[in-house]
């Protein structure tokens, strides 16, 4: 759906964003994450055609136009992280609004405006001015107004940046709703376990990289989490620790007073033996498990690296 | 490109009907052409009343149309420069504008929709003084089509005036430094029109030609308005008359001479200035469009981090 290919943007010799490529398949919801200032913010504003890129293309669907052209914004829904509305303007008026500026019929916009108005919970301030809006309606009423020209593809920029804790529930849920509607959405966010509970896919990106990007399941199996282990011990703490360090294919990663934490490059059933040992060798485990994949670990590990050479 | 149909102009007439301002702004104007036809009144009763008044009420009652109708138009020819100068550059304070570039309004129905919306927004200020102003006619001697006349004058102007404000509005990243530069820019076109003329007057002193220095003054909104309204009053103005232009042929170029020919200089002005504001209005296009090379501003949120 959205091919990005060597996308580049410097500012003077300052490297915002670094040959970036990315595909996002059709229907995806894709989250973007990464430390403030990695270069999210602009690789969005570059596809909507609010920014030059300094190289690179970026290409929609089956849509020949360029980035800016009539085409491809008529694919795009944009939800900038930081927006104003009109004062003196109804919430039904900057619809209307909006859909003319795409061109559509005043009937059509009605129809449509009052369907997503109920989609996202403001039908009942259809007669309201937008400047009273709250923060967290105003986001719902911007998400609604670009669904407006019926986009393929949903650029979000930290929609829930600023919101309380129901109104991110509700976005989340916002969202979910849209992508199961077959919207193809990316969704830039800082909020992990929030992505992670939503997103079929995501990309890391930091200082202006892609690090990495891909179906979420995998990048988390990716991560040490689905290999690591903890295993917490009563007694017999020197025993345990020597046979571990002994035992090959295992890498003891940290020593507590009663937890050691180990890698294991091997098979699960090789662990399931070495507890068997650890117990027979009268050492007393008063727990076990096995550490979840988890996106918080996974992205101080990936963005922990200083400035790119 | 249609007036109705651009959004920006419906917005934005939607918008302004609803502040107090406009409602404000409307009395006010039309208080101050109200009193200052009253005051004229009074002015020429007094001049009857007095012993030394020559009696000629009809013609100081005429005279009261371009004295009042000129003052108008220099007023809206303030007013225009800074609402189109704030459109541009307020879209981006209020953050309005970016998402209005990932519609598909181009950049070109963008800029035209606010220089129009800003006329004819000082459309319904003018048009509200057409009454009072229709009462110099009581007495005969001007024709009806006069305000016609002004009421386009007051079109072209204004449209001259939006297009200023619009181009500096797309140059600058304020409201404030907008308004202030494009009213420095008039005076600046100004300035530039009379300069040729000058500069000659100066080094060729001794000379009485004139060559085609009159020219640039073609692109001279207040040249044009002196020029449009005293041929539209009385057939004869500063440079020319019914049927003739006021220079000899010798003191002058052939185009001067030319152009200069009754009406001709009227209308001619009028096409430039028109081609003038849309020249700055496609540049305007051309400034706020973001995939320009030259268009690499830095977004307001990062100003005021
Ligand atoms: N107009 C500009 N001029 C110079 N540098 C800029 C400009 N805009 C952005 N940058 C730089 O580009 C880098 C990427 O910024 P960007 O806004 O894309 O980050 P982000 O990932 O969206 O961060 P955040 O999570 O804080 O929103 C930053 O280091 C920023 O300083
Ligand atoms: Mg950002």
């Amino acid at each position: 759906m959205l091919y990005i290919n060597n996308l580049t943007k410097k500012y003077g010799s300052f490297t915002a964003v670094r040959q970036l490529s990315l595909h996002i398949p059709e229907g995806d919801l894709f989250g973007f994450v990464g430390p403030n200032g990695a270069g999210k913010t602009t690789t969005i504003r570059m596809v909507c055609g609010l920014l030059r890129a300094t190289s690179g293309s970026v290409k929609i669907g089956n849509v020949r136009g360029a980035v800016g052209s009539r085409e491809m914004k008529r694919m795009i829904g944009y939800v900038p992280d930081f927006f104003g509305v009109y004062d003196n303007l109804k919430v039904r008026e900057y619809m209307d609004m909006y859909g003319s500026m795409y061109g559509m019929y005043a009937r059509e916009i009605t129809k449509l405006a009052d369907d997503l108005l109920e989609l996202v919970n403001l039908s009942d301030k259809k007669e309201v001015y937008v400047d009273t809006l709250s923060r967290g309606m105003k986001q719902r009423l911007c998400v609604a107004r670009a669904l407006l020209h019926n986009p393929k593809l949903l650029l979000l920029d930290e929609p829930s940046s600023g919101l309380d804790p129901r109104a991110r529930v509700e976005m989340k849920e916002l969202l979910k709703n849209l992508h199961s509607m077959g919207k193809t959405i990316l969704i830039s966010s800082h909020i992990l376990s929030e992505l992670s509970e939503m997103c079929t896919s995501i990309g890391i990106m930091n200082h202006g990289q892609l690090i990495t990007a891909g179906c979420m399941e995998e990048i988390l199996y990716q991560l040490s989490g689905g290999k690591r282990f903890h295993i917490q011990i009563s007694s017999g703490m020197e025993t345990a620790v020597r046979m571990l360090q002994e035992h090959a294919g295992v890498e003891l990663e940290s020593v507590m007073e009663n937890e050691v934490i180990i890698t294991n490059s091997g098979t699960e059933e090789e662990i399931s033996a070495l507890i068997g040992e650890l117990i027979q060798n009268k050492v007393i485990l008063r727990g076990f498990y096995k550490e979840e994949g988890n996106l918080e670990s996974l992205f101080m590990q990936l963005t922990g690296g200083g400035e790119p050479s | 490109m249609r007036l109705q149909s651009n959004p920006i102009v419906k917005k934005d007439l939607q918008v302004t009907a609803r502040s107090m301002r406009f409602s404000w702004g409307l009395f006010a104007y039309e208080a101050v052409v109200a009193l200052a036809f009253l005051l004229g009144l009074h002015s020429i009763q007094a001049s009857v009343d007095s012993y030394y008044g020559d009696g000629n009420v009809y013609q100081d009652l005429m005279n009261l149309f371009p004295v009042l109708a000129i003052s108008q138009v220099c007023i809206v020819t303030l007013i225009v420069p800074v609402m189109t100068a704030s459109s541009i550059s307020g879209e981006k304070e209020r953050q309005t504008f970016d998402i209005m570039m990932t519609t598909c309004m181009s950049p070109l129905s963008i800029v035209f929709g606010k220089v129009s919306s800003a006329v004819l927004r000082v459309l319904f200020y003018v048009m509200g003084s057409l009454p009072v102003m229709a009462l110099s006619f009581v007495v005969g001697g001007l024709s009806w089509s006069v305000l016609f006349y002004f009421v386009l004058a007051v079109i072209v102007l204004s449209v001259f005036a939006g297009s200023v404000g619009i181009l500096c509005s797309s140059l600058c990243k304020r409201s404030i430094s907008a308004v202030i530069l494009s009213f420095v820019m008039y005076f600046v076109l100004n300035l530039l029109t009379f300069s040729p003329l000058l500069v000659r007057r100066i080094w060729y002193w001794n000379e009485e030609n004139m060559g085609e220095c009159l020219l640039p003054l073609l692109f001279n909104p207040n040249v044009f308005l002196e020029e449009f309204f005293m041929q539209v009053m009385t057939g004869e103005s500063i440079l020319g008359s019914t049927g003739e232009s006021n220079f000899i042929r010798e003191d002058v170029g052939y185009f001067t001479y030319c152009f200069t020919y009754g009406k001709v200089w009227v209308f001619l002005s009028a096409g430039c200035i028109l081609l003038l504001a849309f020249l700055f209005m496609l540049i305007a296009a051309w400034k706020i469009d973001p995939l320009n090379a030259s268009a690499e501003r830095i977004p307001i949120k990062r100003i005021q981090k």
